[in-house]
């Protein structure tokens, strides 16, 4: 260091070094003047990097080992990324912003932000004169711009624009953060009269209330809905009418929010049965059905579909409505089960809509079983048998009883077969007197015609259009060339093509076989039929 | 990050005063070429007619241009620098150091801003005229080549890759199925890293045909057809008994 002593110039002069060998990174930690920092009043500071960033540039990882991860999942990830050419942004700490504490919790917060392309062009370095009055240089690493961050509490940026739109009007500025502070309380505790009169009185200072622009849950858009429209109306410059308003909101607001609880605690009872499936049904009384329980959707009886579903639906009816569709179903698999003349008399049973007596469901029974291979709940029959008879009366029953007549007829054939030619033309023991009457004259009147021709018995049947003929010719060939059960011989002559009824169709082949007297064989557990001449 | 680095006062304490400089690219990169002392140049702070001038003068080996030592007569760096001092109006500057351990400390605050300026001369027009020269060079270059290369697709009876891989498969053979029980153990253990696996991981980890241990697996696994993990095995959830990672974590601290 030299020192020129001159008339008006003097000089001195200061080497300069640049370490070589620092560890230390310098770097500028910049206020704004206006915050008026004066850092030698600070007793007490602790910085370190803000790392929040982290969530969002690092991936989540889920789970690595163990539960819920997969093998080589970050290979795969990775190698994703590739291929989209997804570039992610690296999460450096070194450009993280700093967090200063001055004078501990109680003291001044700042946020130090990375000021970029500081040394890109130019090199900043810090001169600072040693003891020996020399200089030294350092470079200076990075430059952070350093703000205070506020610890009261600010209105979010919607807030802000709706006091914006207000501020001509809003004398009151401490009133704009009391409501908010109550509306937080409100909506974190419990719904408050008592605040939501606070709010009320305050807003008779004209100050408007906070608007309410806020997106939540849809709960609070219903309570708030009143809040939002009036906000909506402040925003759009009408501002007048709201310090009237806004006295009288809050009134209103609670009286709405109230009502609106009211009206969503009643149900409705309307809508309840308006999605029931109704499974495809064929026939017209099937609505009526649909209707008449529309009707009474509370009952918990609804007039089952014929013999054979009226169990199931009494089962159903204690049970839900749902299962209606499962017996629905069920009754389109078992007419694939059943022969065509079943089905006929199946859709008999269809139109007929209600049977109901306990002979009905006696009947049901005995003959389904062995006939219509359903599957039944012994149990249930008993109950099922009371429930029916307390139901009957309304219901007209003889249709079904046809069917069941129709359905003893055929066993009775097969009896008669099996008695041979006993004397006694009784069908089935347990059929009732109602159908004994009915079975009589039908059983008596093929018998007479059979014995006076061989014909194919007219008194009972005119076959109109045939293609086949019911005649002692026609099962008497069909016995020669190959046995058959009593079922393929109803095969054979189908009531289409005869013109027969099914009934008569049965009684007439009853006594055919009666005539011919075929010989019989078990093959596959059947009773075969065959004549050989 | 919750540990919090204490800052050192110290400098702010004492009231250090220090000098933001600003200082253009070359000349920082003479700099960084100077000797292990550190002696760059001198600043020589003069008062004339009541104005203070401060100069940097830079020492006379390092100007040149180049490395240390060459004496390019040609183009050197200029030596004079004037400095134009400012008062620190605006902003209120600190200087922080970070040692390498983290630690923080406050250096001293900043009471003058300086920017260095070279002086204007033809010398520093030519240095500046190859510094733009060099910045406008493109990174990439187009080169032609007289001829084409012809080294790449040769037409080859077996590629090395696939030759490579045919050897390896020869030496390793087939893959031999092992005993029932042998590769459950194996397949627990691999589940429990991880609770998903591709059935090729899982073949590369037994070593087992893939037909078998897909029967394996058939017994004691799930297939994951949907959902995030798209075609994966997992254990059956009588097999497994996973923990969250959370419980793991508390338990292990």
């Amino acid at each position: 260091m030299t020192s020129l002593g001159g008339s008006s110039s003097s000089t001195t002069e200061y080497t300069v070094r640049v370490p070589k060998n620092t560890s230390k990174k310098y770097n500028i930690m910049a206020f704004n003047s206006g915050d008026r920092v004066n850092c030698s009043t600070w007793t007490q500071a602790r910085m370190e990097r803000d790392m929040s960033a982290r969530r969002i540039y690092g991936e989540e990882e889920s789970a690595e080992g163990a539960a819920g991860s997969e093998f080589g999942k970050k290979q795969r990830e990775e190698a994703r990324r590739k291929k989209y050419g997804i570039v992610t942004r690296e999460f450096k700490v070194e450009d993280q912003p700093w967090i200063l504490k001055v004078n501990g919790k109680a003291g001044k917060r700042f946020k130090g932000l990375k000021k970029g392309g500081v040394t890109e062009n130019a090199s900043y370095y810090i001169f600072t004169q040693c003891p020996d009055g020399a200089f030294e240089a350092f470079p200076v690493h990075g430059w952070y711009n350093f703000t205070p961050q506020a610890k009261h509490r600010t209105l979010t940026a919607e807030e802000a624009e709706e006091e914006w739109g207000r501020r001509n009007k809003v004398v009151n500025h401490f009133s704009i953060m009391l409501q908010r502070r109550f509306r937080e309380q409100e909506r974190g505790g419990d719904d408050d009269d008592d605040e939501n009169e606070k709010s009320g009185k305050k807003k008779k200072k004209g100050g408007g209330r906070g608007g309410d622009l806020r997106i939540h849950d849809l709960e609070e858009d219903l309570e708030m809905s009143s809040d939002d429209s009036d906000s909506s109306m402040g925003d759009d410059g009408e501002g007048k009418t709201k310090a009237k308003k806004a006295t009288g909101k809050g009134k209103a607001k609670k009286k709405k929010r109230k009502s609106s609880d009211k009206e969503a605690l009643e149900d409705s009872d309307d809508g309840d049965y308006e999605g029931l499936e109704v499974d495809y049904m064929s026939d017209e009384s099937s609505s009526s059905d649909e209707e008449l329980e529309k009707g009474k959707p509370g009952k918990a009886e609804h007039h089952p579909k014929g013999i054979d579903e009226a169990s199931e639906s009494e089962e159903e009816s204690e049970e839900e409505k749902q299962n209606e569709e499962e017996a629905k179903e069920e009754e389109e698999e078992e007419e694939g089960k059943k022969t065509p003349v079943q089905t006929e008399k199946k859709k008999k049973k269809d139109s007929s809509g209600e049977s109901e007596s306990s002979d009905d469901s006696d009947i049901e029974g005995e003959t389904a079983s062995a006939l219509f291979m359903k599957k039944r709940t012994p149990p249930k029959r008993g109950g099922r048998g009371s429930a029916g008879s307390s139901r009957t009366g309304s219901r007209p029953g003889t249709p079904s009883i046809d069917s069941a007549s129709t359905s003893n007829t055929l066993r009775a054939a097969a009896s008669k077969l099996e008695q041979g030619k006993r004397p006694t033309p009784g069908p089935s023991t347990d059929s009732p007197a109602a159908k004994r009457l009915k079975m009589e004259p039908s059983s008596q009147s093929p018998v007479p015609s059979g014995k006076s021709t061989p014909q194919p018995p007219s008194g009972k049947s005119t076959p109109s259009s045939s293609d086949v003929q019911l005649t002692e010719e026609a099962v008497r060939r069909y016995l020669i060339r190959k046995p058959m059960t009593t079922k393929d011989l109803l095969k054979k002559f189908q009531t289409k093509r005869t013109g027969l009824s099914s009934e008569q169709t049965v009684n007439v082949l009853a006594q055919i076989l009666k005539r011919l007297n075929p010989e019989r064989k078990n093959v596959n557990d059947k009773m075969h039929f065959y004549l050989t001449e | 990050m919750s540990d919090k680095t204490e800052v050192n006062l110290t400098g702010v304490k004492q009231s250090k005063g220090v000098w933001l400089v600003k200082v253009p690219k070359y000349l920082s990169l003479q700099w960084d070429k100077a000797t292990e002392k550190g002696e760059v140049g001198k600043i020589i702070i003069g008062k004339k007619q009541g104005k203070t001038e401060v100069r940097f003068s830079l020492n006379e080996e390092l100007t040149a241009l180049g490395a240390v030592g060459e004496q390019d007569a040609s183009l050197q760096v200029p030596r004079d620098h004037p400095f134009t001092m400012h008062t620190v109006g605006g902003q209120t500057m600190a200087v922080f150091s970070q040692s390498n351990a983290d630690e923080i400390s406050l250096e001293g605050m900043v009471v003058h801003r300086a920017e260095c300026r070279p002086v204007v001369n033809d010398n520093y027009m030519k240095l500046k005229k190859l510094q733009i020269k060099a910045s406008t060079k493109p990174q990439r270059l187009s080169q032609q080549l007289e001829r084409a290369v012809t080294t790449v697709f040769k037409p080859v009876a077996n590629h090395d890759f696939n030759v490579e891989h045919e050897k390896k498969k020869k030496s390793e053979g087939k893959m031999v199925r092992a005993e029932w029980q042998v590769v459950l153990d194996m397949l627990f253990s691999a589940f429990e890293k991880h609770q998903y696996y591709n059935i090729k991981d899982l073949v590369d980890i037994t070593k087992q045909p893939v037909t078998y241990l897909k029967e394996i697996m058939r017994e004691i696994g799930t297939y994951n057809s949907k959902g995030a993990h798209k075609s994966t095995w997992e254990l059956k959830p009588e097999y497994r008994h996973y923990q969250s990672a959370e419980e793991e974590e508390m338990q292990t601290a």
